[in-house]
Order: C-alpha cells, then sequence, then structure tokens
C-alpha cells in the first residue's frame, strides 16, 4: 500500500512533466520596481508559481546585486548573488528620476496587477510621484505590495533604514541565537530578506483572492525586522509570563532533549529525540539501552556520549544507524552535497537548466510543490534592459521611433560596459527578442 | 496629494480599525489534521489571521504539541509553542483510528477548501485518507502535505519525523551560520516551520487563483528543509560556477562588507554601509573620512577581501566602543548624508518589548484569555488596508468547538455527539 502510495505521489508530481502542466498565477502581471534581496525576491517567489515579471532597472548599472561579492563571486560579468532572486524575470531598464521614466511606470502599472517596491517610507510618493495613491488612480484593481525595514509609519520608520542583519539584531533573534557568551551570531543567510519576502507574496496572493472576490484591489505592507518577530515562536509568550529573556541553548532545541549538532567523521550531523519512543531509539542506537529505563531523567547529559559516538563515524553511517532506530537525524550539508543530491535534483530542489546566455545553470529551485500547477525556472536573471524593445513594445506597444527617441533622452537604457550590468564576454546576442 | 503620505498611511493601518474591515479568506474552510508538526500547525495559523475558517482536528487524547514549551513555564498547563500559535482556530475531536471517525473526516473533507497534514508520507494514504481518496468526492480539495524530505524523490520513503534542527541541517543554513572555526549555529527560533508554513499557505492561495477558473483542486508537497535551502541564495550556484563550498564566516561576509556586529559601550550592535557612499557615510560619522580612501578599503571589491574585513571592523570597533548604541543611533539620524547607514542594538527580548515602536503598530498584544490567562502575543505580521489580518481568539482547549463544528458541518445534537464521545469517535 505504501509502495503504492510513492509510485502515485511520484506520478503526480513527475518532474519531467513540470512544463506541460499550467501555471497557478498565469495572466498575472507583477511589476518589481525593487532592488537587493528583499523585493526582488518577493517578486521572484510570485514568479516561481508563474506571475509574468517585469523588473525595472537604473539603465546602466543596474540592480546593485549585480555586483555583490568579494572576487570570487564573479562567474560570466556577473556576481552569483544576482541570480537567486531574479529568475525569469523581463529585465527593463529605466530611470525612474526622469519624468518621462515615471510616465512609463504609471503606463506600465496601468496593465499590472501586482507592484512591489523596498524603497524607505514614501519615496515613490513624494520623490517620484508613482506611490500608491498615485498608482491607484490609474488602476483601483491594483495589488500595491511595500517592503521596507521597520514598516511605513512609527517612531522607526522616521530616518532609519535597514538590511537583514538588522533586523536580526533588532527583532530580539541574535538574542536568542547561538550560545551564551561570546560575541553574537550573526545568521548565515540573509534570513530576514527571505523569509520577509516569503511572508510579503504570501501577503500578496491573499489581497489577490480578495479581489478575485471583490474586484478591489489594496495596499499591503511587510516589515522585515515584523517578519522576524513574528517567527520566534514562544519567545514572547515566555517574556510576558517569566519577565526574563528566554536562554539561549546553543545547538540544543530547548523543547526537544537530547537534540544538539555532533561533530563527525566527515562534518556534522543534528540529532533530535523529541518522543519517548525516539529516546528509547537513541539509547538503543548508543548501545545502552539500559539508560532509557529510567524514562527520559537525565536526557540532557546524554550530549557526551553521543559526541563520542558521532566521532568514529560518517554522516551517512549515522544517517542510517539512526534510520534504522528510528531516531530523526540529518546531516548538515552543504552546497556541494546539494548539488549532489539525487533526491534533491528529482524534486527539481536544485534546479539544472540550460540559458541561452549563461548556459547550463544549477540553483536552487521552487520551494513548494504543485501537482497540477508546478512551480518552476524559465530563464535566468538576465542583463540590465534585456528585454526592453520586447516590454515596451508588447506591454505598451510604443513603435521603433518611441523607443530610440526614449533611449536619446536616457530615459531608457540597457547595460553598460561594466561589471554586473552587461552579459557574459563572447555572448553572441542569442535569447534577446526585438 | 492633501495628506502627506505618512498621516495618511498610519490611519489607513492603524491597528485600532481592523476589526471594522473585512477577511481576505474567510469564505475558505481549512482543516488541520496534523499532529506534533509544527510547519503544518503554522500554515492553518497563517491562514486563520487572514480569516479563513481553520478547524484543528485533534486526536481525543489531543495533539502532543499542547505539551510543547520551554519546561519552566506554560499557560495554565498548556506549552507555550502551542498557545503561542494556536489563534483563531476551531478545536475539535476525532479519533482516526475509528471508521466511524474516518467517515467524519471524508465528511468534512467533502466540504473543505484546504486539507493540512504533517504525517509521516503514506500514513493517511493507509487510513484511506490521503489525496486521492479525499479528491474522489471533492475535486476541489487542494491538500498540503508537510515532511522533511517530502512525499516523492529517492529519499521520501522511510524518513524520520520532521524536526526544525533536521530541517535546519538540511537546509544548508545550519553548515553556513557559526564561526569558521567552530560548530556550525541553529537559528533559534523554530525557523524552518515558519518558512514552511510560509510556503505551504503561498501556494494554497496560488492554488485557490487557479481553481477559480480551472474548478480543480491539486496536491501541495512542503519540505521543511527544502523551506528554508530555497533561502539559501547563491550557495548550489557558486559551487557549480566555481567549485567553491560556501561555509561559515561568523561576523565576517562573503558579499558584502562593512555588514557585522560590532561592540558598543552597552553590549552589542549591527552596523552595515557596503556601497561607497554609505561607508563613506559611516566613516564620516566616525570621524575618520581617510578610511574612505584608504587602499585597502576604497572599493567594495577591496572591502569584501577576507583579511581587509578583520582590519575593518577592528577599525570600527575602536570606534564604536567608546559610545552607546543610543548615542551612535543618534549619530546615524542627524547624518545629512550623502550615503545611508544601518545601524541598530542587538535587542534582547526583554528589551524589545520595552520600544513604543512596535507597540504603536500594533506588533503585539496582551490579552486576556479567559481560560489561558494574560498572555503577551505576537501579531500577525501583514499590514493590509483593505482586508487586515487579526487575531480573534488566542487559544482554546481540545474538543471545544466539538458542539458548534459538528452541529455545523452534520447536524449532530448533544445526544449524537454523547453517542460519538462514548464510543471513542470524538
Amino acid at each position: 500500500m505504501t509502495d503504492s502510495y510513492f509510485k502515485w505521489a511520484a506520478q503526480l508530481f513527475d518532474a519531467a512533466r513540470i512544463h506541460e502542466k499550467p501555471e497557478a498565477l498565469h495572466g498575472i502581471r507583477v511589476l518589481d520596481l525593487s532592488v537587493i534581496i528583499f523585493g526582488p525576491a518577493t517578486a521572484d517567489f510570485l514568479g516561481e508559481l508563474g506571475a509574468e515579471v517585469i523588473k525595472v532597472e537604473m539603465p546602466g548599472q543596474g540592480d546593485v546585486t549585480r555586483i555583490l561579492g568579494s572576487a570570487s563571486f564573479f562567474w560570466k560579468n556577473v556576481s552569483v548573488a544576482f541570480f537567486g532572486m531574479n529568475h525569469s524575470k523581463y529585465h527593463v531598464g529605466i530611470d525612474m528620476h526622469k519624468p518621462d521614466g515615471q510616465v512609463l511606470i504609471r503606463k506600465l502599472a496601468a496593465r499590472s496587477d501586482i507592484v512591489i517596491e523596498n524603497f524607505k517610507a514614501g519615496t515613490l510618493e513624494e520623490k517620484f510621484g508613482i506611490g500608491y495613491r498615485q498608482l491607484r488612480e490609474v488602476n483601483p484593481r491594483l495589488i500595491y505590495v511595500a517592503n521596507t525595514g521597520f514598516g511605513q509609519w512609527g517612531p522607526f520608520a522616521r530616518g532609519r533604514a535597514s538590511y537583514d542583519g538588522l533586523a536580526q539584531a533588532v527583532s530580539g533573534l541574535t538574542a536568542i541565537t547561538g550560545t551564551p557568551g561570546g560575541h553574537p551570531t550573526k545568521i548565515g543567510n540573509y534570513l530576514g530578506d527571505w523569509y520577509g519576502a516569503c511572508m510579503s507574496a504570501l501577503g500578496a496572493l491573499a489581497a489577490l483572492r480578495w479581489r478575485d472576490r471583490t474586484g478591489e484591489g489594496q495596499f499591503v505592507e511587510m516589515a522585515q525586522c515584523e517578519g522576524l518577530l513574528r517567527a520566534m515562536d514562544w519567545t514572547w509568550l515566555y517574556a510576558g509570563l517569566t519577565k526574563r529573556d528566554r536562554p539561549k541553548t546553543g545547538n540544543r532545541d530547548p523543547v526537544f532533549s537530547p537534540s544538539g549538532v555532533f561533530r563527525c567523521k566527515d562534518g556534522f550531523i543534528a540529532l533530535v529525540a523529541g518522543t519517548d519512543a525516539e529516546y528509547r531509539g537513541l539509547c538503543r542506537m548508543l548501545g545502552k539501552p539500559g539508560l532509557a529505563r529510567d524514562g527520559r531523567k537525565g536526557a540532557e547529559h546524554l550530549d557526551e556520549l553521543i559526541q563520542a559516538w558521532c566521532e568514529k563515524r560518517t554522516r551517512s553511517e549515522i544517517e542510517r544507524i539512526a534510520r534504522r532506530h528510528h531516531v530523526p537525524a540529518a546531516p548538515v550539508m552543504t552546497g556541494k552535497d546539494h548539488y549532489e543530491s539525487r533526491h534533491l535534483r528529482a524534486r527539481r530542489s536544485v534546479w539544472e537548466h540550460d540559458d541561452p546566455v549563461y548556459g547550463t545553470m544549477v540553483e536552487y529551485g521552487p520551494a513548494p510543490k504543485l501537482s497540477a500547477t508546478p512551480a518552476r525556472i524559465k530563464w535566468a536573471g538576465k542583463p540590465v534592459g534585456f528585454h526592453n524593445e520586447f516590454v515596451l513594445k508588447k506591454i505598451l506597444g510604443l513603435s521603433d521611433e518611441e523607443i530610440r527617441a526614449l533611449e536619446a533622452g536616457g530615459v531608457i537604457g540597457k547595460w553598460a560596459d561594466r561589471m554586473g550590468a552587461k552579459p557574459p564576454d563572447g555572448w553572441n546576442g542569442e535569447g534577446l527578442l526585438q | 496629494m492633501s495628506e502627506r503620505w505618512y498621516d495618511w498611511i498610519k490611519r489607513e493601518e492603524d491597528p485600532a480599525r481592523v476589526s471594522e474591515l473585512p477577511e481576505a479568506l474567510d469564505d475558505l474552510v481549512v482543516l488541520d489534521v496534523s499532529q506534533g508538526h509544527y510547519g503544518a500547525f503554522l500554515t492553518g495559523t497563517y491562514l486563520a489571521e487572514l480569516g479563513a475558517e481553520v478547524i484543528k482536528v485533534e486526536p481525543p487524547g489531543g495533539d502532543p504539541m499542547r505539551g510543547w514549551g520551554p519546561a519552566d513555564a506554560t499557560a495554565n498547563g498548556t506549552g507555550l509553542a502551542f498557545v503561542a500559535e494556536a489563534r483563531n482556530k476551531y478545536c475539535v475531536t476525532l479519533n482516526l483510528d475509528k471508521k466511524a471517525g474516518r467517515s467524519l473526516l471524508k465528511g468534512l473533507a467533502a466540504r473543505a477548501d484546504v486539507l493540512i497534514e504533517g504525517f509521516e508520507p503514506g500514513y493517511l494514504d493507509r487510513l484511506g485518507l490521503s489525496y486521492r481518496h479525499l479528491a474522489k468526492a471533492n475535486p476541489r480539495l487542494i491538500y498540503v502535505a508537510c515532511s522533511a524530505y517530502g512525499q516523492f524523490g529517492p529519499d521520501a520513503p522511510g524518513r524520520p519525523r520532521e524536526y526544525d534542527l533536521t530541517d535546519q541541517a538540511l537546509s544548508g543554513l545550519l553548515h553556513v551560520t557559526g564561526d569558521p572555526d567552530g560548530p556550525p549555529i541553529r537559528v533559534g527560533s523554530w525557523i524552518s516551520a515558519y518558512a514552511q508554513a510560509a510556503w505551504a499557505c503561498m501556494a494554497v492561495l496560488a492554488a485557490v487563483h487557479w481553481r477559480e477558473t480551472s474548478r480543480q483542486g491539486q496536491m501541495i508537497d512542503v519540505s521543511g528543509a527544502e523551506a528554508l535551502m530555497r533561502y539559501l541564495e547563491y550557495t548550489v550556484l557558486l559551487y557549480h560556477a566555481t567549485g567553491q563550498v560556501r561555509g561559515r564566516t561568523g561576523l565576517y561576509e562573503l558579499a558584502v562588507f562593512p555588514y557585522t556586529f560590532v561592540r558598543v559601550k552597552d553590549g552589542y550592535a549591527f552596523i552595515a554601509g557596503y556601497t561607497d557612499p554609505n561607508f563613506q557615510a559611516i566613516c564620516r560619522i566616525m570621524g575618520r573620512p581617510e578610511l574612505a580612501k584608504d587602499p585597502r578599503f576604497n572599493t567594495t571589491l577591496q572591502r569584501t577581501k577576507p583579511e581587509n574585513e578583520v582590519l575593518l571592523r577592528d577599525e570600527i570597533e575602536k570606534w564604536s566602543m567608546d559610545f552607546s548604541s543610543d548615542e551612535i543611533l543618534g549619530k546615524v539620524l542627524a547624518d545629512p548624508g550623502p550615503g545611508i547607514i544601518v545601524f541598530g542594538p542587538m535587542n534582547p527580548p526583554t528589551k524589545v518589548l520595552t520600544e513604543a515602536h512596535w507597540w504603536e503598530r500594533g506588533c503585539f498584544r496582551r490579552v486576556e484569555d479567559p481560560m489561558y490567562g494574560t498572555l503577551l502575543l505576537q501579531m500577525p505580521a501583514w499590514r493590509m488596508t483593505r482586508t487586515p489580518p487579526r487575531l480573534k481568539w488566542a487559544c482554546r482547549p481540545l474538543g471545544y468547538h466539538n458542539a458548534h463544528v459538528y452541529a455545523k458541518y452534520f447536524g449532530f445534537g448533544p445526544g449524537r455527539l454523547a453517542e460519538l464521545k462514548t464510543q471513542g469517535v470524538l
């Protein structure tokens, strides 16, 4: 029966058929006016689910993530950091500082369903004349998504900028992460950006649901710091009841013990025994079944025993033995492990594709798997202004003459001859749409 | 515009008027049948905050999660992890080990829009309650399955239960968090469960949108490990493109610098300004404009050289340790520009709770709950001008809504309920 379940599920989600299936957000157009991660990832996630995303960048240089990173990040004239939040987008170079650029944005917004921006609160309205109140004039059904650090209003919203690392610090997440003493642990990825983007895209889809029901658009905002505050489980309840901060517990999960991250021969392994049955399995696995006789008393003192046991074994040996004893254990995986995982490739969580400009790409694929409308990657991020003609002609119906005039006035433009913005050396023009 | 943006949006988003406005998802019925699965639980929570009717189906003995939380504090005996995220849900009991229980679940699923589960893959299939069974009676059903390894792929069968810590390991987040010469470090909250829930809800709402035109539901498979892995940015591409395995960098950064914690007089603070104008601004408030021209630090490429990052952070600390974080923030806010400095203290939770900003914006609320006492809860994260999310009630005991839900969907009165209870079905 279970065999038949996995056979059935493998067919239902068969990755080879992804591109034959429809897309959930087909027909939804997203105008992405944002930079760096928080905004672009919000648009990207909607794009993975089938929305058509138009990414607007400054002509010449484009989004700053194109040049982020040390020298070792540069690959084919662009930073590898640029791609993770810029899939399958149409890249347009429009200078929003210029009145004619603002006209173009208003025209695009009139034909879009969702606008996403991550400027400081009020900037697009007050400086550029393309804020929510102005754009809803041309499109009352518009869903306008604004991502910031601290929100559109409130004492900290005035003049304070934010990045992910700051959100980790001021939300309290840093204070509950890591081991007591020593310097703070900066979470290794830009968690506040990515999680915030996920929540922001979710907010946009809730607004889309409301619009499907009523035709009404609205303004949706997501603040990075507030996203992390929200994701701290029982931290606030605990502080409210005890007037204390929950203690840092390092790698031990404070609710499930024993648990931790243990050094083994070839890396690290995470291990949790959260139920009595798992605890008994753990004791058996360690060759000390007698320990389980007293229940879970003293379970938190097992760390040294587990560490000594793990040290003598590899990650995959431990995983195999643990599975036999029904003990949840998982290797601490690296980028190389992800790259080589047959499982992740079969699920397209590691997604290989052939891009007309960048050649073979291997990236993280969409996280949720939808059986009828699978999320997907179609192409990789492109140089600045790569789709100017396509977007301006197809969506706005501009003529070649109008496009040339806008170019001459510096209102629109493509990549400058600089790192990050331009195509790889030797690119032969493949993929361009006229 | 006659009214300034700041004032307008503050009024539009006023937390005090939330209850006067409609809810985005109040036409959706959601069944959460998961047990002991925080990501699945949170999926229901987010949908409930946005207005869905979420029915939490528990075994007669209760979801073991009711006991989850720190050992030294509970809310009248119930685990804090449960109480923190049980909001707005209808709590019913139903015994899926009994045939009559399974048949009631089928009845509920026939009318539901969304079903959420977090069992070992294949478990509900053995009970005749997986998507392929339930979709027969309700082709519009959207069925969400949460697990660590997913419902398909070579490693899907026979894997252990999903925990946040093991998900953090599989995702690669553990491997990149911590000091280069130390062990990987876990993120302090159950972040993989939150990521899993956010993805699951996003997929559900995309599926709901598609269902409007297709009239078809579907199955959604969300792994908590993959949910976090998608946040790992360039980790796998870096390996593909250059053969480099991204490791731990502690206080330093591969991509941008300065972007780090530094010591200040009263603890630690975060400071960043990695583009040229922003870095020049940091040097300006430090009273060290010459540092911006130093050949070791004058370009983004120079600043992100590992040896220069260490030197630069030391330079900043020489200055920052003479001031409190408030004093530095004062300097940051007073700086006329050009350039933007991002700065803030590393606050413990009790300090966060003293700051007016979060309270004014309604990020927290103290709730007097009739059953669980005074609760300090984090509020929904989104602001929406037309359909704001909201908190209606904090938590309800096991089976609290049995009479309500079983009357609403099956017309059962007290007699039938008592009978089912005696038979061990509820």
